[in-house]
Protein backbone atom coordinates (compact mmCIF):
# COMPACT_ATOMS: atom_id res chain seq x y z
CA UNK A 1 0.00 0.00 0.00
CA UNK A 2 2.98 2.53 0.88
CA UNK A 3 5.55 1.06 -1.91
CA UNK A 4 7.89 -0.06 0.90
CA UNK A 5 8.21 -3.31 2.08
CA UNK A 6 5.53 -4.89 3.75
CA UNK A 7 7.36 -4.37 7.65
CA UNK A 8 4.78 -3.46 10.15
CA UNK A 9 7.23 -0.54 11.99
CA UNK A 10 3.93 0.53 14.16
CA UNK A 11 1.95 -2.41 14.79
CA UNK A 12 0.29 -2.26 18.11
CA UNK A 13 0.79 2.05 17.88
CA UNK A 14 -2.15 4.42 17.90
CA UNK A 15 -1.49 7.02 15.93
CA UNK A 16 -3.50 10.77 15.88
CA UNK A 17 -2.90 13.02 12.71
CA UNK A 18 -4.76 16.30 12.83
CA UNK A 19 -6.55 17.67 9.16
CA UNK A 20 -5.77 14.28 7.91
CA UNK A 21 -9.00 14.40 5.56
CA UNK A 22 -7.14 14.69 2.42
CA UNK A 23 -3.81 15.84 1.23
CA UNK A 24 -0.68 14.97 3.12
CA UNK A 25 -2.51 13.88 6.36
CA UNK A 26 -4.19 11.77 4.41
CA UNK A 27 -1.35 10.71 2.76
CA UNK A 28 0.62 10.36 6.15
CA UNK A 29 -2.23 8.73 7.90
CA UNK A 30 -2.68 6.41 5.05
CA UNK A 31 0.95 5.00 5.38
CA UNK A 32 0.72 4.88 9.28
CA UNK A 33 -1.87 2.37 8.60
CA UNK A 34 -0.15 0.56 6.67
CA UNK A 35 2.78 0.55 8.89
CA UNK A 36 0.36 -1.07 11.54
CA UNK A 37 -0.96 1.86 13.36
CA UNK A 38 -4.41 2.29 14.48
CA UNK A 39 -5.24 5.50 13.02
CA UNK A 40 -7.25 8.57 14.13
CA UNK A 41 -7.87 10.85 11.73
CA UNK A 42 -9.15 15.10 13.52
CA UNK A 43 -10.47 16.26 10.64
CA UNK A 44 -12.38 19.42 10.81
CA UNK A 45 -15.08 18.43 8.31
CA UNK A 46 -16.52 14.96 9.16
CA UNK A 47 -17.14 13.35 5.89
CA UNK A 48 -12.84 13.99 4.42
CA UNK A 49 -12.03 12.55 8.14
CA UNK A 50 -14.41 9.65 7.45
CA UNK A 51 -13.65 9.02 3.79
CA UNK A 52 -9.84 8.69 4.86
CA UNK A 53 -11.24 6.38 7.48
CA UNK A 54 -13.25 4.16 5.09
CA UNK A 55 -9.90 4.03 3.15
CA UNK A 56 -8.04 2.83 5.89
CA UNK A 57 -10.44 -0.15 6.80
CA UNK A 58 -10.97 -0.93 2.90
CA UNK A 59 -7.29 -2.17 3.17
CA UNK A 60 -7.40 -3.93 6.07
CA UNK A 61 -6.24 -1.65 8.74
CA UNK A 62 -7.56 0.35 11.66
CA UNK A 63 -8.81 3.54 12.00
CA UNK A 64 -11.66 5.79 13.67
CA UNK A 65 -12.50 9.22 12.17
CA UNK A 66 -13.06 12.00 14.51
CA UNK A 67 -14.72 15.48 13.69
CA UNK A 68 -12.36 18.08 14.80
CA UNK A 69 -11.82 21.95 15.30
CA UNK A 70 -8.03 22.15 16.66
CA UNK A 71 -8.45 25.75 17.50
CA UNK A 72 -10.89 24.48 19.85
CA UNK A 73 -9.00 23.21 22.98
CA UNK A 74 -11.81 21.34 24.73
CA UNK A 75 -12.41 19.40 20.82
CA UNK A 76 -8.45 18.68 21.39
CA UNK A 77 -8.63 17.33 24.64
CA UNK A 78 -11.76 15.34 23.77
CA UNK A 79 -10.31 13.75 20.52
CA UNK A 80 -7.18 12.76 22.38
CA UNK A 81 -9.51 10.76 25.12
CA UNK A 82 -11.53 9.71 22.35
CA UNK A 83 -8.24 8.37 20.77
CA UNK A 84 -7.41 6.49 23.80
CA UNK A 85 -10.72 4.90 25.08
CA UNK A 86 -11.45 3.64 21.14
CA UNK A 87 -7.60 1.93 20.64
CA UNK A 88 -6.22 1.24 24.97
CA UNK A 89 -3.41 4.02 24.08
CA UNK A 90 -2.27 6.50 22.14
CA UNK A 91 1.87 6.39 20.81
CA UNK A 92 2.24 9.31 18.24
CA UNK A 93 0.47 12.88 17.74
CA UNK A 94 0.63 14.18 14.18
CA UNK A 95 -0.31 18.04 13.95
CA UNK A 96 -0.79 18.29 10.45
CA UNK A 97 -3.97 20.45 9.93
CA UNK A 98 -3.24 24.40 8.90
CA UNK A 99 -5.52 27.18 8.80
CA UNK A 100 -7.59 27.44 5.12
CA UNK A 101 -5.95 31.10 4.96
CA UNK A 102 -2.36 29.21 5.05
CA UNK A 103 -2.38 29.07 0.72
CA UNK A 104 -3.60 32.51 0.52
CA UNK A 105 -1.39 35.43 -1.12
CA UNK A 106 -1.39 38.58 1.01
CA UNK A 107 0.87 41.66 1.92
CA UNK A 108 1.67 42.00 5.35
CA UNK A 109 -0.12 45.76 5.31
CA UNK A 110 -3.44 43.46 4.32
CA UNK A 111 -3.15 40.83 6.95
CA UNK A 112 -6.41 41.53 9.40
CA UNK A 113 -5.90 40.90 13.08
CA UNK A 114 -8.77 38.33 11.85
CA UNK A 115 -6.75 36.11 9.94
CA UNK A 116 -3.54 36.25 11.72
CA UNK A 117 -5.21 35.05 14.67
CA UNK A 118 -7.11 31.91 12.55
CA UNK A 119 -3.87 30.76 11.10
CA UNK A 120 -1.85 30.74 14.69
CA UNK A 121 -5.13 29.63 16.90
CA UNK A 122 -4.76 26.47 13.97
CA UNK A 123 -0.85 26.21 13.43
CA UNK A 124 0.30 27.20 17.39
CA UNK A 125 -2.22 27.13 19.72
CA UNK A 126 -3.70 23.79 18.57
CA UNK A 127 -0.28 22.46 18.90
CA UNK A 128 -0.24 23.52 22.26
CA UNK A 129 -3.37 22.20 22.80
CA UNK A 130 -2.27 18.54 21.70
CA UNK A 131 0.71 18.43 23.61
CA UNK A 132 -0.94 19.57 26.80
CA UNK A 133 -3.40 16.63 26.58
CA UNK A 134 -1.35 14.25 24.83
CA UNK A 135 1.57 13.75 27.21
CA UNK A 136 -0.22 11.76 29.69
CA UNK A 137 0.02 9.20 27.33
CA UNK A 138 3.04 9.04 24.99
CA UNK A 139 5.41 9.67 28.33
CA UNK A 140 7.67 6.71 29.41
CA UNK A 141 7.30 3.83 27.27
CA UNK A 142 9.87 4.87 24.53
CA UNK A 143 7.13 4.89 21.57
CA UNK A 144 6.28 8.50 22.18
CA UNK A 145 6.10 10.49 18.92
CA UNK A 146 5.15 13.77 18.47
CA UNK A 147 5.56 15.64 14.98
CA UNK A 148 4.22 18.57 13.29
CA UNK A 149 3.89 19.86 9.75
CA UNK A 150 6.14 22.91 9.14
CA UNK A 151 7.13 24.21 5.94
CA UNK A 152 10.39 25.09 3.74
CA UNK A 153 8.30 28.63 3.66
CA UNK A 154 9.13 29.18 7.55
CA UNK A 155 12.70 28.37 6.74
CA UNK A 156 13.55 30.26 3.81
CA UNK A 157 10.43 33.20 4.59
CA UNK A 158 7.99 32.85 1.57
CA UNK A 159 7.34 35.89 0.41
CA UNK A 160 3.45 34.48 -0.27
CA UNK A 161 2.07 35.20 3.11
CA UNK A 162 4.21 36.56 6.04
CA UNK A 163 1.11 34.87 8.49
CA UNK A 164 2.47 31.15 6.94
CA UNK A 165 6.46 31.79 8.18
CA UNK A 166 5.36 32.62 11.09
CA UNK A 167 3.42 29.92 12.19
CA UNK A 168 5.60 27.33 10.66
CA UNK A 169 8.85 28.93 12.24
CA UNK A 170 7.18 28.98 15.15
CA UNK A 171 6.16 25.68 15.18
CA UNK A 172 10.12 24.40 14.50
CA UNK A 173 10.59 26.87 17.36
CA UNK A 174 8.32 24.87 19.88
CA UNK A 175 10.00 21.73 18.58
CA UNK A 176 13.38 22.77 19.75
CA UNK A 177 12.44 24.11 22.80
CA UNK A 178 9.87 20.68 23.78
CA UNK A 179 12.06 18.32 22.67
CA UNK A 180 14.49 19.53 25.62
CA UNK A 181 12.03 19.08 28.25
CA UNK A 182 10.54 15.91 26.94
CA UNK A 183 13.94 14.16 26.21
CA UNK A 184 13.70 13.12 29.73
CA UNK A 185 10.01 11.34 28.97
CA UNK A 186 11.74 9.37 26.05
CA UNK A 187 9.36 11.32 23.64
CA UNK A 188 10.87 12.37 20.04
CA UNK A 189 9.56 16.06 19.32
CA UNK A 190 10.15 16.51 15.16
CA UNK A 191 9.03 18.86 12.49
CA UNK A 192 8.69 17.54 8.71
CA UNK A 193 8.83 20.30 6.34
CA UNK A 194 6.96 18.24 3.44
CA UNK A 195 6.98 19.08 -0.45
CA UNK A 196 4.19 17.21 -1.75
CA UNK A 197 2.04 16.83 -4.56
CA UNK A 198 -1.39 17.30 -3.44
CA UNK A 199 -4.65 17.79 -5.48
CA UNK A 200 -4.56 21.11 -4.53
CA UNK A 201 -1.18 21.91 -5.93
CA UNK A 202 -1.49 19.85 -9.14
CA UNK A 203 -5.09 21.90 -10.12
CA UNK A 204 -2.74 25.22 -9.15
CA UNK A 205 0.14 23.43 -11.64
CA UNK A 206 -2.79 23.03 -14.28
CA UNK A 207 -3.37 26.49 -14.15
CA UNK A 208 0.38 27.61 -13.96
CA UNK A 209 2.03 25.40 -15.53
CA UNK A 210 5.15 28.29 -15.87
CA UNK A 211 5.32 28.00 -12.38
CA UNK A 212 5.16 24.27 -12.08
CA UNK A 213 8.38 24.13 -14.39
CA UNK A 214 10.17 26.76 -12.36
CA UNK A 215 9.50 24.54 -8.50
CA UNK A 216 10.76 21.11 -10.67
CA UNK A 217 14.27 22.90 -11.67
CA UNK A 218 14.63 23.12 -8.03
CA UNK A 219 14.11 20.06 -6.70
CA UNK A 220 17.07 17.79 -7.30
CA UNK A 221 14.69 14.41 -7.47
CA UNK A 222 12.56 16.33 -10.11
CA UNK A 223 9.35 15.71 -8.98
CA UNK A 224 7.14 16.66 -5.85
CA UNK A 225 6.46 13.61 -3.31
CA UNK A 226 3.46 11.43 -3.11
CA UNK A 227 1.86 12.46 0.15
CA UNK A 228 1.58 8.92 1.32
CA UNK A 229 4.66 6.82 -0.74
CA UNK A 230 7.52 9.73 0.10
CA UNK A 231 5.69 12.23 2.45
CA UNK A 232 4.25 9.29 4.10
CA UNK A 233 7.05 6.78 4.36
CA UNK A 234 9.37 9.35 5.80
CA UNK A 235 6.90 9.70 8.94
CA UNK A 236 6.39 6.55 9.62
CA UNK A 237 10.17 5.70 9.67
CA UNK A 238 10.58 9.26 12.04
CA UNK A 239 8.15 7.33 14.31
CA UNK A 240 9.64 3.90 14.52
CA UNK A 241 12.03 2.41 16.79
CA UNK A 242 14.92 3.41 13.21
CA UNK A 243 14.61 7.27 14.50
CA UNK A 244 14.59 6.83 18.25
CA UNK A 245 18.10 9.01 18.36
CA UNK A 246 16.55 12.08 16.49
CA UNK A 247 14.91 14.98 18.21
CA UNK A 248 14.19 18.84 18.09
CA UNK A 249 15.00 18.53 14.31
CA UNK A 250 12.76 19.79 11.26
CA UNK A 251 13.44 17.67 8.37
CA UNK A 252 12.76 18.97 4.80
CA UNK A 253 11.06 15.92 3.03
CA UNK A 254 10.98 17.20 -0.48
CA UNK A 255 13.31 15.94 -2.97
CA UNK A 256 16.05 17.79 -2.06
CA UNK A 257 14.91 21.35 -2.36
CA UNK A 258 16.07 22.96 0.83
CA UNK A 259 19.42 22.41 1.63
CA UNK A 260 20.58 25.15 3.10
CA UNK A 261 20.10 23.35 6.89
CA UNK B 1 22.13 51.48 23.15
CA UNK B 2 24.81 53.87 21.94
CA UNK B 3 23.42 54.64 18.68
CA UNK B 4 23.20 58.49 18.78
CA UNK B 5 27.16 58.93 17.47
CA UNK B 6 26.27 57.04 14.43
CA UNK B 7 22.55 57.62 13.83
CA UNK B 8 20.71 60.91 13.46
CA UNK B 9 18.01 59.42 13.53
CA UNK B 10 16.75 56.17 15.67
CA UNK B 11 13.27 55.14 16.42
CA UNK B 12 11.81 52.52 18.64
CA UNK B 13 12.81 49.99 20.75
CA UNK B 14 9.83 48.39 21.39
CA UNK B 15 9.48 46.57 24.87
CA UNK B 16 5.83 44.34 24.90
CA UNK B 17 6.75 43.74 28.43
CA UNK B 18 5.11 47.04 29.69
CA UNK B 19 1.93 48.34 29.66
CA UNK B 20 0.84 51.45 29.58
CA UNK B 21 0.14 54.06 27.24
CA UNK B 22 2.41 54.97 24.44
CA UNK B 23 5.03 57.36 25.56
CA UNK B 24 7.73 58.77 23.44
CA UNK B 25 10.88 59.59 25.69
CA UNK B 26 13.75 61.75 24.14
CA UNK B 27 16.48 61.60 26.14
CA UNK B 28 18.31 65.27 26.77
CA UNK B 29 20.69 64.62 23.92
CA UNK B 30 17.69 63.59 21.33
CA UNK B 31 18.12 60.71 18.62
CA UNK B 32 17.12 57.41 20.01
CA UNK B 33 13.32 57.07 21.25
CA UNK B 34 12.44 54.30 23.37
CA UNK B 35 8.60 53.15 23.09
CA UNK B 36 6.56 51.25 25.56
CA UNK B 37 3.75 49.82 24.18
CA UNK B 38 0.72 48.15 25.41
CA UNK B 39 0.73 44.42 23.80
CA UNK B 40 -1.88 43.55 21.75
CA UNK B 41 -3.13 46.79 20.60
CA UNK B 42 -2.94 47.90 17.34
CA UNK B 43 -4.12 51.29 18.47
CA UNK B 44 -1.37 51.91 20.63
CA UNK B 45 1.01 50.41 18.74
CA UNK B 46 0.11 52.84 15.49
CA UNK B 47 -0.06 55.30 18.32
CA UNK B 48 3.55 54.74 19.72
CA UNK B 49 4.95 54.87 15.64
CA UNK B 50 2.90 57.92 15.28
CA UNK B 51 4.41 60.18 17.84
CA UNK B 52 7.91 58.67 17.63
CA UNK B 53 7.67 59.73 13.87
CA UNK B 54 6.09 62.73 14.47
CA UNK B 55 9.08 63.83 16.87
CA UNK B 56 11.65 62.39 14.76
CA UNK B 57 10.80 61.99 11.59
CA UNK B 58 10.61 58.95 10.05
CA UNK B 59 12.66 56.47 10.82
CA UNK B 60 15.78 54.89 9.34
CA UNK B 61 16.53 52.42 11.85
CA UNK B 62 14.11 50.35 13.95
CA UNK B 63 15.23 48.02 16.56
CA UNK B 64 12.71 45.42 17.97
CA UNK B 65 13.06 43.05 20.88
CA UNK B 66 9.89 41.46 21.34
CA UNK B 67 9.65 39.31 24.53
CA UNK B 68 6.87 39.75 26.98
CA UNK B 69 8.13 39.29 30.88
CA UNK B 70 6.29 36.41 31.18
CA UNK B 71 7.44 34.29 28.50
CA UNK B 72 10.89 34.57 30.35
CA UNK B 73 10.08 32.71 33.19
CA UNK B 74 10.99 29.16 33.39
CA UNK B 75 7.96 27.08 32.96
CA UNK B 76 7.68 23.60 31.32
CA UNK B 77 5.11 23.47 28.21
CA UNK B 78 3.10 20.88 30.90
CA UNK B 79 2.82 23.56 33.23
CA UNK B 80 1.82 26.50 31.65
CA UNK B 81 -1.28 27.56 32.13
CA UNK B 82 -3.62 28.84 28.68
CA UNK B 83 -3.28 32.32 29.44
CA UNK B 84 0.09 32.37 30.12
CA UNK B 85 0.57 31.13 26.29
CA UNK B 86 -1.57 33.25 25.11
CA UNK B 87 0.38 36.50 26.59
CA UNK B 88 3.85 34.75 25.59
CA UNK B 89 3.25 33.52 21.97
CA UNK B 90 0.09 35.18 20.62
CA UNK B 91 0.36 38.43 22.04
CA UNK B 92 4.32 38.82 21.32
CA UNK B 93 3.43 37.87 17.85
CA UNK B 94 0.59 39.96 17.10
CA UNK B 95 2.50 43.04 18.75
CA UNK B 96 5.66 42.41 16.04
CA UNK B 97 3.00 42.32 13.30
CA UNK B 98 1.56 45.50 14.60
CA UNK B 99 4.75 46.84 15.08
CA UNK B 100 5.77 46.33 11.45
CA UNK B 101 2.26 47.12 9.92
CA UNK B 102 2.80 50.94 11.71
CA UNK B 103 6.72 50.90 10.32
CA UNK B 104 5.91 50.10 7.52
CA UNK B 105 4.14 53.07 5.58
CA UNK B 106 6.51 55.54 7.47
CA UNK B 107 9.29 53.76 6.00
CA UNK B 108 8.10 53.41 2.85
CA UNK B 109 9.38 56.67 1.32
CA UNK B 110 13.04 56.55 2.46
CA UNK B 111 13.54 53.03 3.07
CA UNK B 112 15.59 52.05 6.09
CA UNK B 113 16.56 49.05 8.43
CA UNK B 114 15.01 46.94 10.69
CA UNK B 115 16.64 44.71 13.15
CA UNK B 116 15.43 42.15 15.84
CA UNK B 117 16.92 41.67 18.98
CA UNK B 118 16.87 38.75 20.84
CA UNK B 119 18.46 35.88 22.57
CA UNK B 120 20.46 32.88 20.85
CA UNK B 121 18.24 30.22 23.32
CA UNK B 122 15.27 30.57 20.20
CA UNK B 123 18.06 29.28 17.65
CA UNK B 124 18.58 26.40 19.40
CA UNK B 125 15.32 25.81 22.27
CA UNK B 126 15.54 26.19 25.76
CA UNK B 127 14.05 23.63 28.50
CA UNK B 128 10.85 26.28 30.18
CA UNK B 129 10.92 28.46 27.83
CA UNK B 130 8.94 26.94 24.77
CA UNK B 131 6.71 29.66 24.64
CA UNK B 132 9.65 32.00 24.36
CA UNK B 133 11.47 30.13 21.68
CA UNK B 134 7.87 29.80 19.68
CA UNK B 135 7.22 33.43 19.26
CA UNK B 136 11.11 34.50 18.94
CA UNK B 137 10.95 31.35 15.55
CA UNK B 138 7.63 32.68 14.67
CA UNK B 139 8.90 36.18 14.76
CA UNK B 140 11.67 35.31 12.73
CA UNK B 141 10.02 33.50 10.14
CA UNK B 142 8.00 36.40 9.57
CA UNK B 143 11.25 38.84 9.25
CA UNK B 144 12.04 36.78 6.79
CA UNK B 145 9.17 37.03 4.60
CA UNK B 146 8.21 40.83 5.76
CA UNK B 147 12.27 41.33 4.35
CA UNK B 148 11.33 39.46 0.68
CA UNK B 149 7.92 41.80 0.52
CA UNK B 150 9.99 44.84 1.24
CA UNK B 151 13.13 44.17 0.25
CA UNK B 152 11.91 46.74 -3.50
CA UNK B 153 11.14 49.35 -1.37
CA UNK B 154 14.54 49.31 0.21
CA UNK B 155 13.93 48.29 3.61
CA UNK B 156 15.62 45.75 4.80
CA UNK B 157 15.27 43.42 8.26
CA UNK B 158 17.70 41.11 9.81
CA UNK B 159 17.70 39.22 13.19
CA UNK B 160 20.97 39.30 15.61
CA UNK B 161 20.88 36.52 18.11
CA UNK B 162 22.89 37.52 21.66
CA UNK B 163 23.73 35.72 24.45
CA UNK B 164 20.74 35.15 26.89
CA UNK B 165 22.05 36.90 29.35
CA UNK B 166 23.05 39.76 27.57
CA UNK B 167 19.17 40.85 27.38
CA UNK B 168 17.55 39.94 30.53
CA UNK B 169 19.35 38.79 33.93
CA UNK B 170 16.09 36.14 33.92
CA UNK B 171 17.45 34.24 30.71
CA UNK B 172 20.95 34.41 32.30
CA UNK B 173 19.15 32.09 34.64
CA UNK B 174 17.69 29.34 32.36
CA UNK B 175 19.00 25.67 31.76
CA UNK B 176 20.82 26.86 28.56
CA UNK B 177 21.96 24.45 26.19
CA UNK B 178 25.25 23.62 26.19
CA UNK B 179 27.73 22.63 23.48
CA UNK B 180 30.23 19.85 24.44
CA UNK B 181 33.35 21.54 22.84
CA UNK B 182 36.74 22.29 23.31
CA UNK B 183 36.39 25.57 22.95
CA UNK B 184 32.81 26.27 23.52
CA UNK B 185 32.54 29.77 22.93
CA UNK B 186 35.22 31.23 20.19
CA UNK B 187 36.24 34.45 21.78
CA UNK B 188 35.48 33.58 25.44
CA UNK B 189 32.61 35.27 26.18
CA UNK B 190 29.47 37.28 24.42
CA UNK B 191 29.49 40.24 23.56
CA UNK B 192 28.40 43.89 25.10
CA UNK B 193 25.15 44.66 23.94
CA UNK B 194 26.26 49.11 23.84
CA UNK B 195 29.91 48.71 22.81
CA UNK B 196 29.92 45.33 20.55
CA UNK B 197 26.29 44.60 19.28
CA UNK B 198 25.26 48.13 19.06
CA UNK B 199 28.24 49.28 16.11
CA UNK B 200 26.91 45.93 14.03
CA UNK B 201 23.42 47.03 14.35
CA UNK B 202 24.29 50.69 12.64
CA UNK B 203 26.77 48.74 10.44
CA UNK B 204 23.42 47.18 9.33
CA UNK B 205 21.75 50.44 8.44
CA UNK B 206 24.27 51.87 6.41
CA UNK B 207 24.40 52.22 2.78
CA UNK B 208 26.84 49.11 2.62
CA UNK B 209 24.59 46.75 5.30
CA UNK B 210 21.71 47.37 3.79
CA UNK B 211 22.94 45.43 0.94
CA UNK B 212 21.92 42.22 3.71
CA UNK B 213 18.56 41.37 4.29
CA UNK B 214 16.58 38.12 5.65
CA UNK B 215 19.69 37.22 7.77
CA UNK B 216 20.40 35.59 10.76
CA UNK B 217 23.60 36.58 12.66
CA UNK B 218 25.16 35.24 15.97
CA UNK B 219 26.81 37.96 17.80
CA UNK B 220 26.88 35.39 20.72
CA UNK B 221 30.59 35.61 20.61
CA UNK B 222 31.04 32.42 18.60
CA UNK B 223 29.26 30.59 20.35
CA UNK B 224 26.03 28.50 17.82
CA UNK B 225 27.95 29.30 14.60
CA UNK B 226 24.81 28.28 12.59
CA UNK B 227 24.98 25.99 9.97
Amino acid sequence: MSGTDDVKLLAGRTALVTGAGGGVGQGVALALAAAGANVVIAARRAATGEETAALIIAAGGRALSLPVDVSDRGQVIGAVDDSVKHFGGLEIVIHNASSGLAGKPAKLEDITDAMWDEQCAVGLDATYYLAHAALPYLRDHGRGRFLVMSSAQGLHGGAMNPAYPAVKNGMRGLVKALAREWGRHGILVNAVAPAALTDAAAAYFERNPEIRAKIMQGIPLGRLGDSQSDIGAAVVAMCSDHWRYVTGLTIPVDGGNYSAL
Amino acid sequence: MTLLADAASVAGVADGAQAGDAQVTAPPSGGIHRLPLKAGSRAAVQSAVDAAVAAAGAPDLVVLSVMPAISQQLTELADLPEAAWHESVREALRTTLHILQAIGPAMADRGGTVVFLAPSLSLVGCRGLVPLTTALEGQRGLMKSVARQWGHRGITLNWIAVTPGTLSPALAAAPLAIKADAVPVALGRGLELGSEVAPVIVFLASAAGRKITGATLCLDGGEWMLP
